[in-house]
Formats: C-alpha cells, structure tokens, sequence
C-alpha cells in the first residue's frame, strides 16, 4: 500500500552547466555467471538495443565496456547507469574477499562461529557447519554491554577500542564488522566504535550491524555485517574504478545500483552497504516482469527464470513482487545467513546443464550437480560424459545442433545420445528417447516445486497467475511447467535472455527500514510507533531526495511483521498509513488474521496479536521507458519468419514434423498453434500441442496452454 | 503392499519428489504457525505421510530420534479402532508415553487420507508442546506426575471436534492458550498432508503412486543392503555408561551393545543395555528400536530421503521390554532423550573395528539446556522458559575433525534460542556464550569443541538441568583421547557452588543476580595425537582452539617464545611421549 508523500517536478537528469551533446540514452548493464547483458533506451527514438558477452570476472570493468561498445552505444550518450553484478555473491562463495576482522559484544566472541548450532543432515555423520568469514584469532570482545531495552548495562570501554585499533592495524586487517548485542534496540555503542575506529584507523572498511539490519538474532546480524566487511573493499574498489572509467569515458550522468530488492541506490551508498547488491540480476528480472505486467494490466504473476545451473521463482501479487527480509548464501547445511531485505526468490538447482544421474536401486535423479559451461553438457563434445537437460532436448528435436547460439556452437548429437544410452537408457532398459522425456519430466516437476513454492505454499492459487518466463533455458519448459501445475497463460518477454538488464530501466530508487519493536497490539502506544515510522520514512525521504536524480514522487510504504501472542514466527503485513492514523487496533488485526488465514489455511481471530518489527519502504519513482510496440502483421507469420520443419519429440505424439519460426521476423498480432518451435539468439521456446501462441503488441510471445495430456 | 508391480523409474522419481515436497511443506506450516520455541526454533516435532498400514513412506524431520515414534503410533490407533472404525474428518490423537516411546509432552495427531471412500493413506504430525502440566521441574518418579496422559481418541469424529477433550486439555496444562494454538498448528499440518498428497494420488492415479511408494522402499533397501555387504561379517560389541538416572545420584547406569553382521543382514541386541531405572530418563521400546535405526542409518543410508521403511528391511533389532529404553509402565519418562543418545554412540563405537572409516568418535550427547519458570516481572505472568540447546562438540572421524558446537544425534535442524531473543522474553541476561578450548579430545584428527554460557537471573526464578555425561566423557577411538564432559554449575551472587557437579540441577531457587553455568562436552578424537600435523596444531594454538600448554601435553607441540612451533623442543617432546 503507497501513500504518496511528495511530489516534485516530473524531471529526469540533472543540469550539468557543460553539456557538449544531447545525453538521451539509459544504460543497464547486468553481469552474470556466465553472460554480461545490456539493456539500453534510447530517449529520443525510443528505441531498446541490447548487447551481450561473456562475463570477464577477471575483468569486470573492461567487461561492461566490451558489452556496451558491442550493443553500439556510448557512455558519453548516457545520462543515467544502472549497474547489478555476481561480484558480491561470487565474491562470498569463491572466499575471495578481504582479510576481516568482527568486534563483539565481551563475552561473545565466538558467536559467529557458534551460529545457531543446527544440524540440518541429520543422519549423515560426515556432516559439516558453516565455515565464517572471519577466523577466531581475528574476532575480538568490546567490553561493553546492552539490555534488551536498550538501557546500558555496561559503558562502552573507549580506550580498549582504541588498543583494539591499534591490534587490527598491527595484524594487516583490511575490514572491520562490528556487531554488538541488542545495537537493533540502540546503536549509540556501535556507532561510537565506528567513530573511534575512523579517527584511529582512516580509511579502513568499517562495517556496523545496525546500518544493515535493526532486526534481533546477533548470529544473522553477526552473518550479514560481516558479509558486508568481507566483501566491501573489494565492492567499494571495483565501484571506484566503475565510476572513473565511466567519467573517463565522458559519462556526466548518475550511477545507480541495483539492490536485491530490485530497488535502485546511488553508487555512494553501494559502496558502503555493499551487501545489499547480493541479488541484484534475479531481482531485476522480477522487477522486468512486473514491468511488463503493468503494461498488460495483469496483477498477479509467477516470474520464472531458468538458467544452467539453476531455476528461479519470485511472485507478483496485486503488481507488487514478494520481498522477503533475509536469505542464505551456500547451500542449506553450511548456509551463512544475510538479513537484509529481498527479493522473494526460490531456488532449485535445475537447469540446462543439470546432470542425469542413477543412485543405488537404479533411482533416477536430475540435479542438482550441473555439467556447467565445463566440460558442460555431453552434445558440447567437451568431454562431458554424462547426459544433461540440455542433452535431453537435444536428442527430443527441441536444440537445433546446427543453430546453437545463432550457430556459434555445434551441438553433438552422437555424444549425446551415447551418454544417454550408457548412463541412463541402457541400466533402466529404455530407450534413449523415452529416458530423455523422463529426465525433463522429472526436470520439469522439480521446477514446478520452486513455482509451487512462492505460491501454493504461500496460500496463492497458482492457476490463476501469468508465468513471465525469461533466462536462456526458461522458455524451452514454460509451457511444460505451466501444465505441471495448472498454470493457463505463459508470456515470454521480448529478448528473455537479457531480462535482467532489461528489467534494470524499469526499477526505481528504493530505501527499505526495519525496527525490532516488541508490542501487544491491545496495548501498544501508536505514538511511538508513529514516530519509528515516520524517522525511518524521514531518512528514506532523505536519502532519495540528496540522489542525483530527482524522483517523480516519493511513496512511504509501511508494514509490520506480526504474529499472535506466544507464536514464534511472524508474518509481514502490509499496512495502510491511514490505519495508524486512525488508530485502527480491530482493522491492523484483521488484515493479519486474514494474512494468516490464506498463508497457512487457519487463524484465530479470538487471540491477541503482536508487533515484532516495524517495516518502511520508501520509493522514489523514475521515469520509465514507454512500451515497446511491435510492428503489426497480418495475424499469421510471414512465409519468412518460417525457417523450417524438424521431427520434434512430444509425449502426445511422439515425434512429429514441427515447424521453426524466427522470433525475429514475427509480427504483432501473429498467431501460431502447437506443436512449433520458435528460435532466437539465446533461446527457443516450445509450443507442445494444444498450446495456441500469439504475439502482443509489445512484441512478447503470449502463450495460451492447452489441456493437460501428458 | 507389494512391490513386485513394475512401475517406469521416471514416475517413481516424481512421486519421490512429491512426497518430499509433502512433508517438507507440512513441516514449514508447522513451524511457522506453531506457538512455542521447542517447535520453531528446536524443531522438537515430527511429520509424515504412512501407508494405510501405517508404514513410513516419508518423514519431514523434525527430530532425527523420531524415527520411530509415528509409524508405532499410527500403527497402535489402527489396532485401536480397526480400519472400518476409521473415518473420513476423523483426527486420531494420543500422547501415551509408552506408544510413542517418548514424554507426554508429545501430542500426535493422525488424520486418515481417503480417496473415493477408501482408505489409502495417514499423514501424521507429533509436536512438543511445552507443558502437559504435572510436577513443575524437579524430579518424577512415575509417569503419574508427568502430567496429563491422553490415551488413543478422536480429537475430531467425522468432522466433528471433540470438545470434551479440548476441555480436559484446557484445564490440566499450564498454558493452555499455547498447547491449544500448537494443536490447531499440528492439525493445519495434517491438513497440508492430506491437500498434497490426495493432489499427487488425484495427478498420477492412486495405483501410480501407491507401486511408486514401493519403488521408493525397495530403492532405499537396496542402498542399505549394498552398504551392509561391505562391512565385514562378525560379531562387534562395545560398552560405556549414563551417570546416573537422576535419583541415585553417582550410581551408573551401564549400557552394552552387540552387533552381528551377516551378509546383507545386521542385528542389533540391545539385550544388555541396563533395565528400567526408578528416575526419569526412561524410554519406550519404540525410542529402543530407534536407537538401532538411527544407528544403522546413519551407518548405511546416511542422505537417502524421504526416511522410509525400507531402509530398515535389513535390519534385525533384539530389544526386549523392561529396559531403559523399553521400559513400561509406569516408569517416568520425563527426560527420555538423553540415555539413548548415549547408546547410539556405542554402537558406533562397537563397529568401530569392522569399519574405521565410517564411524565417528563419541560426542557430547545431552541437549544441554536449562529450563527455567517464574513470574515475569515485566507482565507479572508466568513463564516457562529453556536454555539452549547449547550444542556441543562432535567426535573426529578418520581423516576429518569433529564438528564444534553442534546439537546432539537427539536433534537435527534444531536452532538455539539467540541471546537477543531469550532476553526480551525472559527475566535474564546472558553473560557469557563461548567456546570452551581444550574440551575437543586430542586425536590425530582432533574433537569438535564445546560451548560454555553463562546466564544471570534478573528475577527470581526456578532452574532445572538434566545433564548427563558429566562422567562418562565423549570416548576417543583408535588411540584418539576422550573430550571434556557435560558441566553445570550453580552461582551465589559471586559465589560458584558444587549443588549440580553431576549435571542435574534439580528446582533450584536463583534470586537476581545469581547465575547457572552450563558447559557442553568435546568430542572425542581420532588417532594418536602424536601423529596430528604439526602445522595443525599450531593453527589450533593460533585460532585458541588448544591451549600452549595442552599443546605439549597431548600433541607433544612445543612453541618458542614468539609462538612458532619449536621444532627441536616438538621432535623431542613427542619421540619421548611415545617411547
């Protein structure tokens, strides 16, 4: 719910006093794992050009210059760029980042390390706990101690901050993470220790728990800060360098981030909250299919994204995407938590390069080791030997081996089918077709199971959401997904494989707050949550109006995660200002026991209810790039857009002649009934029999699934 | 339910995946709906969906030692009523100690799963609740002052709920408005059991899934018998002993086991573990056949999911009834975790000379939490609170170090309860929360560390600590060197005393400004600790894992005065330690 506070002038870009030439372009540019795509609009004919390459990670920099020059553009042109990049991720799971030290509450060293002690593999008796980012002999005990209330039990022990300085120095550290107990109910004693640290130690990465995150739980607040620390040189030095080649290369305009929550922050403050651009590209795709459901009037849509190595599932209800306060970085068991906002994404490992695999009593796995981009799938002919996802559409008719990235790559199709044979098809006694089927439907249902999961799950009936698919390998399965679960409408956006760039130019400059505040709602004082509310909108005001841009308008949106008396777990709620103007008690409990009631199908409207933390997001709206139409057809495709006929292999039918369509040569209004293929540069989508295509006026390929008749 | 029907391998994998994401599901609605920590954050619960047998076809843990529990109890409710007794809208519960093998304090509820008027399946879903009234802390010596006993009933006939019984429960436990909202988490649980998988048998056809259940148990027994063909043939038997039972104080309680591996075919003979005991560490002969479960699971089919009854077709367990984790009633069954902890770790122990490499050395095996109660100061209402768990120190393997605090092999994706946390709820403050150097036992492969806390009383309050393995210290194997023990301790204002030196700290007053302690045990090492790598140690020293003079003690390391390791002074020392 968006309640505006401010208008200002509808005006983008900023009055430089020394504009040599018209800058009318928006540059995003997103690196990937694998890829690095940019999307950009050009103002002045409204015109989207793209340019893709392959990620230079030792490079990052002279990367994104070789994509922009490849798409044909200029940075000189530009007056706005926006920038999402791995480096943060990659940085924490590759364990490349700075030497880093945590200070902590006397008392609480070993807090981090400790973690909540779980043991998610219960059974297995080589299991192993997270691994932190700081060593022990690096995590030093502040004398000093907070109440739950905030109140000081024990004063902060300057002069033994100071020594610490002096021992961090003396032991070649090169970023601090500060954590002290209960700093979400009172930062004096964090902040301080920064001051003290920036007169003792100038320039060094200083990091405090409480600028991250003011929720409780110092083990995930310990996780995140120091997250943050660990990667923020590195961050902080590579945006630097970002920013000077930019201005070298004669860019005048703002530099933008993008956050996890696929909100935009200026470049300044990325390079303090580093960690806050975990998740940048998924985010912004989801930001891309919200975009282009604002264009089509659809307010509820799954935006799914398939990749090599994984699939990814985020939620859009009532044109808002789900956003979630936390997520895990590696996998389950040796997760390090990052409790900052983000966008709700789930995860499986399953994508294109997921090897097919048999366990003891010949049961058949897909997933999740992936053949990666080495040796890679076994059509690649790189010495893979195992048959993947990718090589089960090969041998379905689905990969033409001849145009493979626009023909860049030969596929092999012998390698393909010999490692079917001899891992998989052989030792079940199928054949190789009937074991490829099998490996995607299995495929397929694991995917679903990330679909399902941000929205059955979640109480939401998934039949009555539009699946935007986009990511290389997303639109080979939509339609096989869709059915999986009884989705109708599957929309694949114009150039899937550079959504994340693309849904960049649609994201708006964002601050999200939150404050642990521990209240019953029969008996909480809304003058004080009313002035925690209105600081948290007042520094996101603040924030977004010292940015380089001014914004169209900027919206305050509130919501408290909440939950009865005595539960553990709390809901977020989202709530009107005018609830808390009005003091609304019965009104802010309803809307959480109607929450509670569709998330987990039960509430208890009789039990008191409570506040747990307070949630603000405030949102400066840019300007958009208008729709991009398509040029209209003639409502079938051009005989040119037809580049063939190819057996192609479906449950229903068996193999059957399909024809091939150029995406490229379709036209608004153009309308193709399933079985077909329909291939661009990066991807292909599948239309199954009974699926009935048509191209919207903006270009996207708008899916109707037919009956289910696998 | 046969499973000699041919049903294609793509199928199965789905029906697999399904089931999985049944319990999974059921799990997270629980957690996130449920009213008390010992469910959300220790996960002290257990999921499934069961054949119309009462089979487990897959559990979502939850608690790793309920392996068990929920098939017996839904097997003991069909007995108890018959099948054509059993209908649909009925929700089948009980908390009898003695069927599901654990405390009262385990409500389990049971839903039939029918399609087209027949019976085809039970999801099932067992949940802490935090008291079931009974003696408030101290000691029990029957079950009679555990609290409220529910023997098998309909919480819900055909619909309908039994509100005689809410009644009953509603006025014999402490703080009925939170047993009563875990029960309503319990029973949306059973409702996403039955949503899902009546959603697969509806998707796939019920003959479909019911062969690929089947598949799945003859998959994992498979899996299980070729990881018992490797281990060699024999007779394998190890000892080791509780501490007490909580009444004879100092009085041990022995446990011996005895493995026999033939072929693919192992027996485990619990036989001469020690007979029922007069104090409340006590356990059914469900919690007995677990203990061997866990054991051979953990052994064989370590990451095979869902945990299904056909991992245990090879599997033989001689148990018979009247010992401490058979016991009957009625025998107090209060804090019934603990001693078969200790008797998993000693099977492992016995098959440490048949297969060295997959056997792990003795941990610290107690929960370690305190709980608490009193008066809130700040809403002047009663509180019931827990300590912990604190975790604890893991026992090496061969070629890897034990893990440092880490829950005990009771509990699995259990989570502590963060100071942050136990401090806004509870009248306390927590000084200290550490690891404690030197408790991981030497080893060529060194033991996990324990965890040491210490938390002051802001009110008065009342503690409770059922510590074991204070004695009985987690064992080192193969020449590696034992962990520290399990510790508590009770503080005066700052005066520490010695009222809890055997780790049970029964209802102890604290007024403000008093304290406890609770120390978790290391694990056990592995190897001679002569043979660590040197480097090794001194990178224990470093990250103040091991203490300088530990160092020299155990590993015979020896570091100048600048902290590197002395290399004449290390030969020295260790070629006389082991002459």
């Amino acid at each position: 719910m968006q309640t505006p506070l401010t208008h200002e002038a509808d005006g983008v870009g900023r009055s430089t006093g020394a504009v040599q030439r018209p800058r009318r372009l928006r540059i995003a540019v997103d690196i990937g794992g694998t890829f690095t795509d940019l999307a950009a609009f050009d103002e002045a004919t409204g015109q989207l050009l793209f340019g893709k390459a392959l990620s230079t990670h030792d490079a990052l920099v002279r990367g994104i210059q070789d994509t922009v020059e490849r798409a044909g553009v200029a940075f000189a042109d530009a007056q706005l760029f926006l920038h999402g990049s791995t480096i943060v991720i990659n940085t924490l799971l590759e364990r490349t980042g700075a030497r880093t030290a945590l200070l902590i509450t006397e008392g609480f060293r070993d807090v981090y390390e400790i973690g909540r002690v779980n043991r998610p593999d219960a059974y297995n008796l080589f299991f192993n706990k997270h691994a932190p980012l700081v060593k022990r002999s690096l995590c030093f005990e502040v004398p000093e101690r907070l109440r739950a209330d905030g109140g000081v039990h024990r004063p902060l022990d300057e002069a033994k901050v100071r020594r610490l300085a002096q021992e961090l120095a003396s032991r070649g550290v090169e970023a601090v993470a500060v954590l002290l107990l209960h700093s979400y109910r009172n930062p004096r004693h964090e902040a301080r220790v920064r001051e003290i640290l920036r007169e003792e130690l100038p320039g060094l990465f200083v990091s405090v728990s409480h600028d991250l995150s003011q929720e409780y739980r110092e083990f995930e607040r310990a996780s995140t800060v120091a997250a943050n620390a660990y990667v923020g040189p590195l961050v902080a030095d590579y945006l630097a360098r970002l920013e000077q080649h930019v201005a070298q290369q004669g860019f005048v305009g703002a530099f933008y981030v993008v956050q996890s929550t696929g909100g935009l922050f200026p470049v300044q403050h990325a390079r303090r909250d580093c960690v806050r651009m975990l998740e940048s590209g998924p985010a912004a795709g989801v930001i891309g299919a919200q975009a282009i459901c604002a264009e089509l009037d659809l307010p509820d849509a799954i935006a799914f994204d398939m990749g090599g190595t994984t699939a990814k599932a985020g939620v859009i209800v009532d044109s808002v995407p789900l956003t979630t306060g936390s997520a895990l970085i590696g996998g389950y068991e040796r997760a390090l938590p990052v409790q900052v906002p983000m966008m709700d994404i789930f995860e499986v490992g399953t994508g294109g390069g997921s090897i097919a695999r048999l366990s003891e009593g010949n049961a058949l796995r897909v997933g999740p080791k992936s053949a990666g981009s080495t040796p890679g799938p076994a059509c690649y002919g790189r010495g893979g030997t195992e048959p993947t996802v990718t090589d089960a559409n090969l041998l379905l008719g689905r990969l033409d081996p001849d145009h493979f990235l626009g023909g860049a790559m030969r596929l092999d199709l012998t390698a393909a089918r010999s490692a079917m044979q001899e891992r998989v098809a052989a030792p079940l006694e199928l054949d190789p077709v009937a074991a490829a089927d099998g490996i995607l439907r299995i495929a397929v249902v694991a995917m679903s199971h990330a679909v399902k999961a941000v929205t059955t799950e979640r109480g939401l009936d998934a039949g009555r959401f539009t699946m935007v698919t986009y990511g290389g390998a997303g639109p080979m399965h939509a339609s096989a997904i869709a059915r999986e679960i009884g989705i109708r409408r599957v929309l694949i956006p114009f150039a899937p494989g550079h959504f994340s760039a693309y849904g960049m130019l649609f994201s708006d400059l964002r601050y999200d707050y939150v404050r642990s505040c521990f209240r019953k709602l029969a008996d909480v004082d809304f003058a004080e949550v009313e002035a925690m509310y209105r600081e948290m909108a007042a520094e996101g005001r603040e924030a977004i109006t010292q940015s380089a841009i001014k914004p169209g308008a900027v919206l305050e949106a509130r919501a408290a995660d909440m939950r009865y008396v005595g539960q553990e777990h709390a809901v977020t709620v989202e709530l009107p200002t005018a609830l808390f103007a009005a003091q609304d008690r019965t009104a802010i409990k309803q809307r959480f026991d109607a929450l509670h009631e569709v998330r987990y199908g039960t509430c208890a409207p009789a039990e008191p209810a409570e506040l747990v933390s307070l949630r603000s997001t405030s949102t400066g709206l840019m300007r958009k790039p208008p729709g991009r139409t398509t040029e209209h057809g003639r409502g079938e495709p051009d005989t040119a857009a037809l580049r063939g006929r190819r057996q192609v292999y479906f449950r229903a039918t068996g193999f059957a002649e399909t024809p091939i369509y150029l995406r490229a040569a379709l036209r608004a209004g153009d309308s193709i009934a399933g079985p077909a293929l329909i291939e661009e540069h990066a991807s292909t989508t599948v239309l199954a029999p009974g699926d009935t295509l048509r191209v919207d006026r903006f270009g996207n390929l708008d899916i109707a699934i037919g009956s289910d008749q696998a | 339910m046969s499973s000699t029907q041919s049903i294609d391998p793509v199928t199965v994998e789905i029906i697999r995946n399904g089931l999985l994401a049944t319990t999974e599901e059921m799990k997270a609605n629980l957690m996130r709906t449920a009213y008390n920590l010992i469910i959300y954050e220790a996960l002290d619960f257990t999921v499934g969906v069961f054949t119309a047998d009462g089979d487990t076809v897959s559990i979502g843990l939850g608690l790793p030692m309920f392996i068990r529990g929920m098939s017996e109890t839904v097997k003991a409710k069909l007995r108890h009523f018959g099948r054509e007794n059993i209908h649909p809208g009925d929700i089948l519960v009980t908390n009898d100690a003695y069927i599901t093998g654990s405390h009262l304090n385990h409500f389990t509820f049971t839903q039939p799963i029918f399609q087209g008027g027949e019976l085809i399946a039970f999801t099932c879903c067992m949940a802490h609740w935090q008291d079931v009234g009974g003696t408030m802390g101290g000691r029990t010596t029957d079950i009679y002052s555990e609290g409220l006993q529910v023997p098998i009933l309909k919480y819900r006939k055909q619909g309908m709920v039994n509100q005689d019984l809410v009644d009953i429960i509603a006025m014999n436990v402490r703080l009925p408005e939170r047993a009563l909202g875990d029960l309503r988490a319990q029973i949306t649980a059973l409702a996403t059991g039955e949503r899902r998988f009546l959603e697969l048998v509806e998707r796939y056809g019920r003959a479909a899934v019911l062969q690929s259940i089947a598949a799945i148990m003859d998959q994992s027994a498979a899996l299980a018998a070729s990881n018992t063909r490797n281990i060699p043939d024999g007779v394998y038997e190890a000892e080791s002993f509780m501490d007490d039972d909580g009444i004879e104080l100092g009085e041990p309680v022995p446990i011996h086991v005895r493995v026999e591996v033939r072929g693919e075919e192992i027996t485990i003979d619990l036989s001469n573990v020690a007979g029922q005991v007069r104090g409340f560490y006590n356990s059914g002969i469900t919690t007995g056949i677990a203990c061997a479960q866990v054991a051979f699971k953990c052994l064989t089919t370590p990451t095979d999911y869902p945990v299904n009854e056909g991992a245990f077709r090879n599997l033989r367990v001689v148990m018979p009834t009247g010992r401490i984790i058979s016991a009957e009633r009625p025998a107090p069954m209060r804090w019934w975790m603990t001693f078969p902890m200790t008797v998993i770790d000693t099977i492992f122990k016995a098959m440490e000379k048949a297969i060295p490499d997959r056997v792990i050395a003795g941990h610290h095996a107690d929960l370690c939490v305190g709980t608490i109660h009193g008066i809130n100061p700040g809403d002047r209402r009663f509180f019931i609170g827990f300590t912990g768990p604190l975790g604890g120190g893991w026992g090496a393997k061969r070629g890897e170090d034990g893990v440092s605090a880490t829950v005990c092999i009771n509990d699995g994706d259990t989570h502590n309860g963060p100071t942050e946390q136990l401090e806004v709820k509870y009248p306390i403050l927590v000084e200290r929360f550490a690891l404690r150097p030197d408790s991981g036992g030497g080893g060529t492969w060194r033991g996990g560390l324990g965890v040491e806390t210490v938390i002051r009383a802001l009110s008065p309050m009342t503690v409770d600590t059922y510590v074991d393995r204070v004695h009985c210290k987690p064992w080192g194997l193969d020449a590696g060197k034992e962990g520290a023990g399990n510790d508590v301790r009770i503080r005066r204002k700052d005066q520490w005393l010695d009222t809890a030196t055997n780790g049970k700290a029964t209802s102890v007053r604290l007024q403000p400004g008093d304290g406890f302690m609770m120390r978790s045990g290391g694990g056990g090492g592995f190897g001679d600790p002569l043979l660590r790598p040197v480097t090794q140690v001194a990178e224990d020293i470093a990250e103040g894992y091991v203490s300088a003079s530990a160092a020299a003690a155990v590993y015979g390391v020896v570091l100048d005065a600048e902290g590197r390791v002395d290399e004449v002074a290390t030969a020295h020392l260790r070629a006389a330690a082991k002459a």
